[in-house]
């Protein structure tokens, strides 16, 4: 199961489940594109991401009846939208701290 | 497509649970990512299948080892925690051993030409083959170094025959 803090795929597919539900080949693009194609992900790590974050409930599959196997989407649950805005609230405050920091050491 | 055939067979690696539940869906965006990859160059689609190729027996050996030992214990490398680096690493310790080894060539150059200049009247007798003395010398180096690897290893293993590592956890009490 993941626990806070995320790792950078982890946190990556999030948000981008966050915008509007994906199936896996949009996930990868998505996360590509989101880190400027810093961070590209093969599909066995896709996949025991989407596996964790299954189990844990963070995210479900969206059972649609005429899609195709190797097109499930993926949305996240209120369980995992909250624990996202957590990861991100803990980030901005580490932001805010280090910038705090950053001024006074420079002032 | 053979390469999906390969990924197939890969796919192996897996426990067949893990399987079940997203065999056939990795092979979709298997074949999606390599059909984006036909266009590009020889190096992007090489660096593309060696991904992909450790993102399964990565991802298989951390499914195995779940189903071992379950969530809660990790395995015992990392597991890529949310980690910020430069983009470019270029450590000093790189930067010192380049000096040394630049250092060691340029003596190696100045100390052939003094040799060289020296030896104005060719040298009495034959001279033995270049490649002999080269190979020779690769195997005088190769036997020091193994020597030394040797020695000290049974110096460690003396060591610890005797029990003198233990002398640190005793007290003097």
């Amino acid at each position: 199961m993941e626990s806070l803090p995320l790792t950078e795929p982890v946190l990556l597919i999030l948000l981008s489940l966050a915008e509007q539900p994906r199936h896996g080949y949009s996930i990868l693009k998505d996360v590509e594109q989101m880190s400027d194609g810093r961070v590209v992900l093969s599909t066995g790590t896709l996949y025991g991401a989407l596996r964790r974050l299954l189990d844990g409930e963070w995210i479900e599959r969206i059972e649609e009846e005429d899609t195709p196997r190797g097109r499930q989407a993926y949305r996240l649950t209120t369980r995992g939208r909250k624990n996202l805005q957590l990861e991100v609230g803990r980030m901005k405050h580490l932001t805010r701290l280090a910038n705090l920091r950053i001024v006074v050491k420079e002032a | 497509m053979l390469s999906v055939s390969v990924y197939r067979n890969l796919l192996r690696l897996y426990p067949a649970l893990h399987r079940e539940r997203f065999g056939e869906e990795m092979i979709a965006v298997f074949d999606d990512r390599q059909a984006e990859t036909v266009s590009r160059g020889m190096i992007t689609r090489g660096i593309f299948y060696i991904r992909e190729t450790a993102g399964v027996v990565g991802g298989a050996v951390q499914e195995h080892w779940r189903v071992l030992a379950g969530d809660s214990i990790g395995l015992w490398f990392p597991t890529r925690r949310f980690t910020m680096r430069n983009e470019f690493r270029f450590p000093k310790t790189t930067a010192v051993l380049m000096m040394i080894i630049l250092a060691g060539v340029v003596l190696a150059i100045k100390k052939g030409e003094t040799i060289s200049s020296s030896h104005v009247n060719p040298p009495i007798g034959p001279l033995p083959p270049t490649h002999s003395v080269l190979l020779g010398g690769i195997f005088l180096t190769l036997a020091f170094f193994y020597a030394a690897g040797l020695i000290g290893w049974a110096i460690l293993f003396a060591m610890r025959r005797s029990g003198v590592h233990r002398l640190a956890a005793t007290s003097s009490k």
